[in-house]
């Protein structure tokens, strides 16, 4: 599991300072986290442009997880994801964002980490945690499901 | 379209377009919630539904597309990721028996 998150969730793709004047900028930032840990094809970031066109891809908590569209499987060249942080926010649609969780799949190997998200969003403590972390390791903690998952 | 009744549901099928995110999110949840069931949960994208599904679960936004891709299925539209209503109506069916209409 260490090894497959290593791959998965890329230190250099989890950046907690970031800033962008509008929802597009965010994900053409998230899009180039992706891109430069060799995760997808420049072209990738265009397809999550669409994406997030036709449906937000805001899941709650202010978090958003920006992907690609189905056309756009065809330039993602791993399973990866980054996480990116704006601590002054940015208007997605109407709703606040602090946390992006991009996505870039051609597989499952991403499941796991989406679960456990989705397990944070509906804990409002973990939620804010998650929008108030400064360290990658605080991170990591937060997604990185526990082995049985049952330490907390 | 239809309906069906939650005794007869086997499979739940959540569709989004690529299904890589939101779809992988949600279904994660319900197979959690569904674990006691012998239902299965599948993600999928929304032009490759598999034909043993029974029901449909898809973002409001894609509706219509999933329901031109799966014109036999019953299709149930959601709008927020985690909690939605219609999500929850669907799993308290499966639970307790009831209705499920699309």
């Amino acid at each position: 599991m260490a090894e497959l998150t290593g791959d998965l969730l890329d230190r250099r793709a989890i950046r907690l300072a970031e800033e962008a004047a509008d929802r597009d900028e965010a994900i053409r930032r998230c899009g180039e986290a992706l891109v430069d840990t060799g995760a997808v094809h420049p072209g990738y970031v265009e397809t999550m442009l669409a994406r997030e066109r036709s449906v937000s891809t805001y899941v709650g908590e202010g978090v958003a997880i920006p992907h690609g569209t189905l056309a756009g499987k065809d330039l993602v060249h791993r399973d990866a994801l980054a996480v990116l942080r704006f601590p002054a926010g940015v208007d997605w649609g109407g709703q606040p964002v602090t946390v992006c969780v991009a996505i870039a799949a051609r597989g499952d190997g991403h499941v796991e980490l989406l679960a456990s998200l989705a397990e944070i969003l509906l804990d409002a403590d973990r939620a804010r945690a998650l929008r108030e972390a400064t360290e990658p390791e605080d991170v990591l903690a937060l997604l990185v499901p526990a082995p049985e998952d049952s330490n907390r | 379209m239809g309906s069906i009744n939650g005794k007869d549901i086997h499979k739940v099928v959540v569709a989004c377009d690529a299904g890589m995110g939101s779809s992988v999110m949600l279904a994660s949840q319900l197979r959690k919630q569904l674990k006691k069931f012998s239902v299965t949960v599948e993600h999928t994208p929304v032009n490759s539904i598999p034909g043993d599904a029974d029901v449909v679960i898809t973002h409001n936004g894609l509706a219509a597309r999933a329901r031109a891709a799966a014109p036999d299925k019953v299709v149930v539209p959601f709008q927020v990721f985690l909690g939605d209503p219609a999500v929850t109506a669907v799993v308290k069916a499966i639970e307790s028996g009831g209705e499920v209409s699309g």
